[in-house]
C-alpha cells in the first residue's frame, strides 16, 4: 500500500516555498501566478470604476466633516500666520452650498460648471457684492482636519486661505453622489464686500429663517433622490451655515483601497520575503530574475500605497 | 570582484530610483493624474533596470524578461488602483 500524504503535504508546501530540486520559484511566484494578480487588480479596478456607474450609491467615502472644525482650523492656520480671523458670512455659505448642489445636479467636479457658470456668478446670485472673492474645492475626505491640510498643503489653495484680500467666509458640506459614487463635497468660499455696511447685522435672524427655509425647499425639489436625514445648523455668533448629515454607503472605497493594496501587495511581498529567506537557507540556485530587487520594489510600494494614498482630492 | 562591484551598483541605482519615485510620489500627494504618471513611471524603471541588469550579466532570458515585465505591471496596478478612485 502506497501512502501518498507526505507527498502531497510536501507538494503543497511548494506552494508557498521555493522547490529544490525544481530550482523553481513558489508556485504561487510563478509566471502564472503574477498573470493571475495583475488580472485580479485589473478586475478589481473595473468593478471599482463601473460598477458605480450600473448601481450608483453603492460605493462611497464615509466622512465626518464639521462646518465649525473646518472655520476653527481655517482661522488657526491664518492666526499662526499673523492674520485675522476670517468671520462666516450666511450669503457665502449658501453660495457655497448651491454650488455644491450644482455639482451633484450636472455631475461635474470643476470650479466651472459645464454650462460655463463660476464660482463669482453663485455668490453673486446670493447679492453679496464683493471686491475679492475666491474658492477652494475638496472631496471624499473622512474628516475636517484633513481637508484643511490638503489644502494648506497646495500652494494655490494656501494662497486663498492666508489671503488679507477676505475678511469673510463661507462653507457648505453636502452629502451626494457624484459620478457614481456617493461622497461628501466641502466647498468654502471667501468674499470681501465692496462696502463695509454689508457686514452689518441688521434682522439677522428673519433672514437666517429665509435662508434654511429656502434651501430646505430646494433640496427637496432638486435633490428629491439623495434626500438628507435632516439639515443641521451651526451656530457661530448668531449666524449658521448648513451642512447635510452623512449617509453610510454600502462599501467603503478607501476602505477597499486600502484593504485590497495592504493585503494584496502585503501577502505578494511576504511570499517573496519567504523565497529570499528559505533559498538562502537551502542554498537553492534558480534561473530566475532577482528576487531580492522584487521584494525590494514590492515593499516599497505597499508602503508607498499607505502612504501617498491621499485621503481625497482638492480643487 | 568587478562582477560585484557592478552588482552593488546596479543595485544602488535601483534603491535611488526608487526612493525618488516614491518621494516624488508622496510629494505630489494631491495631484491624482501626477501619482498616477509617476507609477507608470516607476514601473517602467523597475523593468528596464531589471532587463539592462540582465543583460549586461549576460544572464537575460525571455522568462527573466517575462518575469520583469509583470513584476512592474503589478506594482503598476497595485499603485494605480489605489490611487484611481
Amino acid at each position: 500500500m502506497y501512502n501518498s500524504l507526505p507527498i502531497e503535504k510536501y507538494m503543497f508546501i511548494h506552494n508557498f516555498l521555493p522547490h529544490p530540486y525544481h530550482r523553481s520559484r513558489a508556485r504561487l511566484l510563478s509566471h502564472k501566478a503574477l498573470l493571475v494578480y495583475n488580472v485580479f487588480l485589473i478586475l478589481f479596478f473595473a468593478f471599482t470604476h463601473y460598477v458605480p456607474k450600473i448601481y450608483p450609491g453603492i460605493l462611497g467615502y464615509a466622512s465626518d466633516i464639521k462646518i465649525s472644525e473646518l472655520l476653527n482650523l481655517t482661522n488657526k492656520k491664518r492666526a499662526a500666520s499673523g492674520l485675522s480671523e476670517l468671520n462666516i458670512n450666511n450669503e457665502l455659505s449658501k453660495a457655497a452650498y448651491k454650488k455644491a448642489q450644482d455639482m451633484f445636479a450636472k455631475d461635474y467636479w470643476a470650479h466651472v460648471s459645464p454650462d460655463g457658470k463660476e464660482p463669482w456668478d453663485f455668490i453673486l446670485a446670493e447679492k453679496y457684492d464683493y471686491s475679492y472673492a475666491g474658492e477652494n474645492l475638496a472631496k471624499n475626505f473622512n474628516t475636517s482636519k484633513e481637508v484643511v491640510e490638503a489644502w494648506f498643503s497646495s500652494p494655490s489653495h494656501k494662497d486663498n486661505l492666508l489671503s488679507k484680500n477676505y475678511d469673510e467666509i463661507g462653507f457648505a458640506v453636502v452629502n451626494g453622489t457624484l459620478d457614481g459614487y456617493k461622497t461628501t463635497l466641502v466647498v468654502q468660499m471667501f468674499g470681501r464686500p465692496r462696502t463695509p455696511s454689508y457686514l452689518a447685522k441688521v434682522n439677522e435672524e428673519s433672514i437666517n429663517e429665509k435662508i434654511l427655509e429656502s434651501v430646505k425647499e430646494e433640496s427637496v425639489v432638486e435633490n428629491s433622490a439623495e434626500l438628507p436625514k435632516s439639515l443641521e445648523t451651526e451656530t457661530n455668533g448668531n449666524l449658521f451655515t448648513l451642512s447635510y448629515i452623512s449617509l453610510p454607503s454600502v462599501i467603503d472605497v478607501s476602505t477597499a483601497q486600502k484593504v485590497v493594496g495592504l493585503t494584496f501587495g502585503g501577502f505578494i511581498t511576504g511570499l517573496f520575503a519567504l523565497d529570499v529567506w528559505y533559498s538562502k537557507r537551502k542554498a537553492i540556485p534558480k534561473f530566475t530574475g532577482h528576487t531580492l530587487a522584487h521584494l525590494s520594489i514590492l515593499a516599497i510600494t505597499v508602503i508607498g500605497i499607505w502612504l501617498a494614498l491621499s485621503p481625497g482630492k482638492i480643487l | 570582484m568587478l562582477r560585484e562591484e557592478n552588482h552593488l551598483r546596479h543595485y544602488l541605482i535601483l534603491i535611488l530610483g526608487i526612493l525618488t519615485f516614491v518621494f516624488l510620489i508622496y510629494y505630489f500627494k494631491y495631484y491624482n493624474n501626477v501619482q498616477i504618471i509617476l507609477a507608470g513611471g516607476l514601473s517602467a524603471f523597475y523593468c528596464l533596470w531589471g532587463i539592462i541588469h540582465h543583460a549586461v550579466e549576460g544572464r537575460l532570458s525571455r522568462l527573466v524578461f517575462l518575469e520583469y515585465i509583470l513584476v512592474g505591471l503589478l506594482v503598476f496596478l497595485l499603485l494605480f488602483t489605489a490611487l484611481s478612485i
